[in-house]
C-alpha cells in the first residue's frame, strides 16, 4: 500500500476545511500499522481513502499493485470484492441475513462458488460453528464482532481494514476479540491497517503512526 | 406567535425533505380530493334535484295511468280552478330511411309543460332556446340520442307507426324527464293531435297517460284527497324527487365505498409514515429535552408543525377534489339533470374536516409519543419511552371509526364495514404471511441480489406484509375493474344462446293472430309462439279483501299496485321448472286454476290450495294455486308471474305477444312489419340492452376514476412502508458497497425485493378478485363462471412491475449511498 500527497478538503459555501494535508504512507505486505490520533484528526477519513471508499481531493493510492485514485466509484467497489476485509467498531452485520450469510457475503460478492464452505470454516476459527443460522439480534457484542471478524478473513482478503475494533465492546470481550484478530491476521500474513485510540491496542501492531494536524508522524 | 408554534414551523420547513412528511401530506390530500369530489358531486345533484320541485313533474301534479284517463277527472280539476293537460308516452320504434330505433316517444298538447320550459335548438350543437311552444301539428322534436342514432337532418322525415312527420327541432331540455328506462331510451316529443294518425294507441297497448295538472294549493290539496280509481296513480313533485333521490343514494353508495377504500388506505399511509417520523424524532427530542425544552414546548412546536402540514394537504386537496368532481359530472353526463348547479363549498369543508380528522386519529398520537423520549437518549440511544404505545392504537382505531360512522352516518353499517375491512385485512394479511414465510427457504437457492432481497422481506415481515396487504387492496380495487367485471358481463353474454329471441313484439290484437303467422311463414321465420296476456288486479286472498297496505314489505306493496299480467297455457316452456304441485296439461282446461311464479310465492307468501281473487276488467274470478314454477327470466322468451290453464279466462279483454331471434342483417323486416302492423311495438332487446350496458359503463367509469384514488392511496401505503425503512437501508447499502457489492448489485436487490412484494400483492389481490367475482357470478348474478386465468395472469405482473417500479422510484437516492458511510455510521467520522 502506497499513499503519495494524499489530501482531503471539505469546501462548504463559505469555508474550507483541511483534513488531511499531504498524507504519505508505504506499507508493506504482510504488514500491521496502527494510526492513532485525537479526536477529530481524520482517522477514520484516512482509513476511507485507504480502503477505497472514499477518493481524496489530491494524491494518489496504490493499493495490491492497482491506482485506487483513478477508478469510479462503482469499478473501486468491484476491486474490493475479495481483496478487502473490513471490520468497524459498530460490527455492521446485515440484520435481514444469519450469521452464515453475513459471512458467505463477501465471498459471493467475489464470485467464488465456495462461498458457503469458506463462510462456515471462518465461523469454525471463531468458535461460531453453533451459531450459524442465527440472526444478529439473536447474539451478544462480542458475537456479533466475531462474525464481523469472520466475515472479514472469509473472503481471504490481501488487506484488512479494522476501525476502533473493540470500541463498543467491554474489556475483557475487546481483548479477545483483539486476540482473535491478530492470530488470523498472522496466519493468513494479511496486511492489517487499524486504526484507533487504544495505546495498547496500538502497541502490538508492527508500526504506529500518529495522525497530526493532517499528517502522519512515525 | 408563541416560541413552540414557530420551532414547530420552522422545524416543518427544515423536516420537508425527510420523506415522510410529503407522503403524509399526499395521503391526506388524496383523502380531501376523494371525499371532497364525491360529495360535490352529490351536493349538486341534490341542490339540482331542490331546485327542480315541481319542473321535475312538469307540473305540481300528475295523475297517471295505463289506460286514458277518464275525462271527468280533467274536469273536476278545471272546475277547482287547475289548469290541465294531458300527455300519452310509449315506446316505439321509429324510422328515418333506412335507420330505425327504439325510442319513447311523447304526445304532448298545446300549453305543455304547464311548469318549467323546453329548451330547443334548430340542430345539434346550435344556440339553444327556451320555448313555451310544443312541436306543430305533423312536425316532432328529437331528442340527440335519436338525433344522432338516426343520423336526422333538419326537416327530416320519420315514420312513427301509421304516421309520417317532419323533425323541426332537437330537444335540449325536457323539464319533466325522469329516470326511468323510458326516460333514458332516445325521446320524441310530438304534437298529441297526431297520436291518433299513428294508430299506435290500442287496447292493452303499452303506453301511459298523463294529467298534468297545475294550480293553486287548495286546488292541489282537494285533488290530492279525491276518491280515484285504483289503477290511476298520483304523483307529487316531491315522489318524483324521491325517485331520482333513491337512483342517486345507490350510485352514490357505490362512490362511497371506492372512497371510503381511498380514505382508509389513506389513513394507513398517514399512520405508517407518522410512525416512522415520530421514531426518527425521538433523538431531536431527547436533546430539545437536555436543552431544556419542556414536554409542552415539545407537544405544542410538533402539533403546530403537522397542522400546519394538514392545512397545506388539505388545501391541496380541496383544489383536487374540486377538479374530481367536474371530471365526475362529466363522466356521468347525461344521467343527471341536464343543468347542475354551481357546487356550494360545504362538501369541501367537511372533506377538509376529514383530512384533519385522519390526521388527528392516525398521525398526531405517534407523533406526539416522541415528546416522552427521555433526555439520557443523547447518551444511550436505545433508551426508549414506554408511555402511549396503546395510545396510537387506540387513536388509529377510534379515527377508523369515526371516519365510517362520519361517511356513513349509519353505526350499524359502519359497524358491518368495520368489521368486514378488518375481516378481510386479516384475511389478506394472513395469506401474505404464508407467502412471506414460503419464501425463506428459496433464499438459499438464489444468487447474492436476490438472497439479499429475499431477506429483507422475511426479516422485516411485518413491514412486507403490511405492504403486501396495502398494494394488494389497491390491486385488488384496479382488478376487479379492469377484468373482473368485463368477464362477468362476457360470461353472462356468453350464457345466451345465439337464437336467443333479440326482438319482443307486444300489443298484438286478437284480430291480427293469423295475419302475424302468415307473415312470419312469409317471411321464413317459422311458427311464432304467441302467448295470450290479460290485466288483473288481486283483490282478495283466500276470500279476505287485500290492498298494498295488507302488506308491510315495500316491494310487495309496489307489486300489489300495479296490474298483474297473467297468461294462459297448458304446456310449460323448457324455461319453466315445476317446483311443486303438480302440471294441469290439457286437463286443466277451464279450471279455475292458478300457477304461481317463486316471486309471486314470495311476496304473497302462497302456499299451494290458497285462493287468489283477482279483478280482470270488470270481472272478479276467483282462483286455486296447483302448482308452483321457477322461471328462468334470461331466456328472452314471453314468461308470466301467474298462468291458468286455457279457457278460464277466455273472456277477458287480452292482446297477444311473442319473441323471436331475428338476424342483424336483417333488420329491415322489422319495417315490412309496423307498415303491416302499425298499432304493434317491437322492442329491440339488441337495442335496449346497448343502452343499459352503456348506462352501466358509465357509472363503471365514474366509480374506476374513484377507485384510481384508493390505487393511489394504496400506493402512497407502500412509499409510506419504504420510507420507514430509509435510513436502515443507507446504512446496508453503504455497508454492502463497502465490501465490494457494485451498483447493479444493489439495485438488483432493491428490485428482487420489491419485484416479490409486489409478486405475493398481486397473488393475494388475485385471489381475493376471484373469489369475490365467484361470489358475485354465484349468489348475486347466478351465472356460471369459473377460474379466471386472466386475473392471476395480470395480478401478479403487474403487481410486481408497479411494486419494482415505486420501490427504484423511492429508494433511487439511497442506491448512491457512498460506501464510506459505513464508516460515518461507526459514530467516529472524520
Amino acid at each position: 500500500m502506497i499513499a503519495r500527497g494524499v489530501r482531503k478538503e471539505i469546501s462548504s459555501r463559505d469555508a474550507r476545511l483541511t483534513i488531511l494535508d499531504g498524507v504519505d504512507l508505504d506499507v508493506a505486505p504482510g504488514e500491521s500499522v496502527a494510526i492513532v490520533g485525537a479526536s477529530g484528526s481524520g482517522k477514520t477519513t484516512l482509513l476511507s481513502l485507504l480502503a477505497g471508499l472514499d477518493s481524496p481531493s489530491g494524491g494518489a493510492i496504490r493499493l495490491d499493485g492497482r491506482e485506487l485514485t483513478r477508478l469510479d466509484e462503482d469499478a473501486r467497489s468491484a476491486w474490493r470484492a475479495g481483496r478487502v476485509g473490513f471490520v468497524f467498531q459498530s460490527f455492521q452485520l446485515l440484520a435481514g441475513l444469519t450469521a452464515l450469510e453475513n459471512v458467505m457475503l463477501p465471498a459471493e460478492l467475489a464470485g467464488l462458488s465456495d462461498a458457503a464452505a469458506r463462510a462456515r470454516r471462518a465461523l469454525d476459527q471463531v468458535g461460531l460453528t453453533p451459531r450459524l443460522a442465527h440472526y444478529p439480534y439473536q447474539l451478544s457484542g462480542g458475537e456479533q464482532q466475531r462474525v464481523a471478524i469472520a466475515r472479514a478473513f472469509a473472503g481471504e482478503p490481501r488487506i484488512l481494514f479494522a476501525d476502533e475494533p473493540t470500541g463498543n465492546l467491554d474489556t475483557a470481550t475487546g481483548a479477545h476479540i483483539i486476540d482473535l484478530l491478530f492470530d488470523l491476521n498472522r496466519e493468513r500474513g494479511t496486511t492489517l491497517v487499524l486504526v484507533t485510540h487504544d495505546a495498547d491496542l496500538a502497541r502490538r501492531c508492527d508500526r504506529v503512526l500518529t495522525l497530526r494536524d493532517g499528517r502522519l508522524h512515525e | 406567535m408563541s416560541s413552540a408554534v414557530a420551532f414547530g414551523l420552522r422545524r416543518l420547513r427544515r423536516g420537508w425533505r425527510s420523506g415522510e412528511l410529503p407522503i403524509l401530506a399526499l395521503a391526506i390530500a388524496v383523502a380531501v380530493a376523494a371525499v371532497g369530489g364525491v360529495g360535490l358531486f352529490g351536493s349538486r345533484v341534490e341542490r339540482a334535484i331542490e331546485a327542480q320541485s315541481g319542473e321535475a313533474l312538469g307540473a305540481d301534479m300528475q295523475l297517471g295511468s295505463r289506460s286514458p284517463l277518464p275525462p271527468e277527472l280533467a274536469a273536476q280539476a278545471r272546475a277547482l280552478g287547475a289548469a290541465v293537460l294531458e300527455t300519452a308516452t310509449l315506446p316505439s320504434v321509429i324510422q328515418a330511411g333506412e335507420r330505425s330505433t327504439l325510442a319513447a316517444v311523447k304526445a304532448v298538447p298545446d300549453g305543455y309543460p304547464l311548469r318549467g320550459r323546453l329548451r330547443i335548438a334548430d340542430e345539434p350543437f346550435a344556440p339553444p332556446r327556451d320555448t313555451a311552444e310544443v312541436p306543430a301539428a305533423g312536425t316532432a322534436w328529437a331528442d340527440l340520442r335519436l338525433w344522432t342514432e338516426l343520423g336526422l337532418a333538419p326537416g327530416a322525415q320519420i315514420r312513427l307507426g301509421a304516421a309520417t312527420l317532419r323533425i323541426a327541432a332537437l330537444i335540449e331540455y325536457e323539464p319533466d324527464r325522469g329516470s326511468g328506462f323510458v326516460d333514458i331510451a332516445p325521446r320524441l316529443l310530438m304534437n298529441a293531435r297526431d297520436l291518433a294518425a299513428t294508430q299506435l294507441i290500442q287496447p292493452g297497448s303499452r303506453a301511459q297517460f298523463s294529467l298534468l295538472v297545475a294550480g293553486p294549493a287548495a286546488a292541489l290539496d282537494e285533488i290530492a284527497q279525491m276518491e280515484l280509481p285504483s289503477n290511476i296513480r298520483r304523483l307529487r313533485p316531491a315522489d318524483a324527487r324521491a325517485e331520482v333521490r333513491a337512483a342517486m343514494d345507490r350510485a352514490r353508495r357505490f362512490l362511497d365505498l371506492a372512497v371510503l377504500a381511498a380514505a382508509l388506505l389513506a389513513a394507513a399511509a398517514v399512520a405508517l409514515c407518522a410512525r416512522s417520523y415520530g421514531r426518527r424524532l425521538r433523538d431531536e427530542v431527547a436533546l430539545l429535552k437536555c436543552l431544556g425544552a419542556r414536554q409542552n414546548f415539545v407537544a405544542g412546536a410538533l402539533a403546530s408543525s403537522l397542522g400546519a402540514l394538514a392545512l397545506l394537504a388539505g388545501l391541496a386537496g380541496a383544489a383536487g377534489g374540486y377538479l374530481a368532481q367536474e371530471l365526475i359530472a362529466t363522466l356521468l353526463a347525461g344521467l343527471m339533470p341536464a343543468a347542475l348547479p354551481p357546487p356550494s363549498p360545504w362538501p369541501l369543508v367537511s372533506a377538509f374536516g376529514l383530512g384533519l380528522l385522519i390526521l388527528l386519529g392516525f398521525g398526531l398520537p405517534a407523533v406526539l409519543q416522541a415528546r416522552h423520549a427521555p433526555p439520557m437518549r443523547v447518551f444511550q440511544r436505545e433508551l426508549e419511552a414506554t408511555a402511549g404505545a396503546r395510545l396510537v392504537a387506540l387513536g388509529a382505531v377510534a379515527g377508523a371509526a369515526a371516519l365510517l360512522w362520519l361517511r356513513t352516518r349509519d353505526p350499524m353499517l359502519a359497524a358491518y364495514v368495520l368489521a368486514g375491512a378488518l375481516g378481510t385485512l386479516l384475511l389478506l394479511a394472513g395469506a401474505a404471511w404464508l407467502l412471506v414465510r414460503l419464501l425463506a427457504p428459496l433464499r438459499r437457492r438464489v444468487g447474492v441480489s436476490w438472497r439479499f432481497g429475499l431477506a429483507n422481506i422475511t426479516r422485516r415481515q411485518g413491514s412486507s406484509i403490511a405492504q403486501v396487504v396495502a398494494l394488494g387492496l389497491a390491486l385488488l380495487a384496479l382488478l376487479l375493474l379492469a377484468i373482473g367485471r368485463d368477464e362477468l358481463l362476457e360470461a353472462w353474454r356468453n350464457r345466451l344462446k345465439p337464437d336467443t329471441p333479440n326482438q319482443f313484439i307486444i300489443d298484438i290484437q286478437p284480430g291480427q293472430l293469423d295475419a302475424l303467422r302468415q307473415f312470419f311463414a312469409a317471411q321464413g321465420l317459422g311458427e311464432p309462439q304467441l302467448w295470450p296476456m290479460a290485466r288483473g288486479r288481486l283483490v282478495a286472498l283466500n276470500g279476505a279483501p287485500v290492498a298494498a297496505e295488507s302488506f308491510d314489505d315495500p316491494e310487495t306493496r309496489r307489486w300489489i299496485n300495479r296490474e298483474f299480467n297473467l297468461s294462459w297455457t297448458d304446456a310449460l316452456g323448457a324455461d319453466n321448472e315445476l317446483k311443486q304441485g303438480e302440471w294441469w296439461g290439457r286437463e286443466g282446461r277451464g279450471q279455475p286454476w292458478l300457477s304461481a311464479e317463486d316471486y309471486a310465492v314470495e311476496r304473497l307468501k302462497l302456499k299451494l290450495g290458497d285462493r287468489m281473487t283477482l279483478q280482470i276488467a270488470d270481472r272478479e274470478i276467483e282462483l286455486t294455486v296447483r302448482s308452483f314454477r321457477e322461471v328462468h327470466w334470461d331466456s328472452f322468451r314471453p314468461n308470466f308471474f301467474l298462468l291458468t290453464p286455457p279457457g278460464t279466462l277466455d273472456d277477458a279483454p287480452a292482446t297477444w305477444l311473442t319473441s323471436f331471434y331475428l338476424p342483424k342483417d336483417r333488420r329491415e323486416l322489422l319495417r315490412a312489419l309496423l307498415r303491416e302492423f302499425p298499432n304493434l311495438t317491437v322492442v329491440d332487446l339488441d337495442a335496449v340492452m346497448n343502452q343499459v350496458r352503456s348506462i352501466v359503463d358509465r357509472v363503471a367509469r365514474a366509480v374506476e376514476f374513484i377507485f384510481l384514488f384508493a390505487l393511489a392511496a394504496g400506493l402512497l401505503v407502500l412509499l409510506a412502508a419504504v420510507e420507514g425503512t430509509r435510513e436502515e437501508r443507507v446504512r446496508e447499502i453503504g455497508l454492502l458497497r463497502a465490501l465490494g457489492a457494485r451498483r447493479r448489485v444493489v439495485v438488483l436487490g432493491l428490485i428482487a425485493e420489491y419485484g416479490v412484494l409486489g409478486l405475493l400483492a398481486g397473488t393475494v389481490a388475485a385471489a381475493a378478485a376471484q373469489g369475490l367475482t365467484y361470489a358475485l357470478a354465484q349468489w348475486v348474478f347466478e351465472i356460471p363462471y369459473g377460474f379466471s386465468a386472466a386475473l392471476w395472469l395480470a395480478g401478479a405482473p403487474i403487481g410486481g412491475v408497479l411494486a419494482a417500479l415505486m420501490g427504484w422510484l423511492a429508494l433511487r437516492g439511497t442506491l448512491r449511498t457512498p460506501p464510506r458511510q459505513v464508516l460515518a455510521a461507526n459514530g467516529t467520522s472524520c
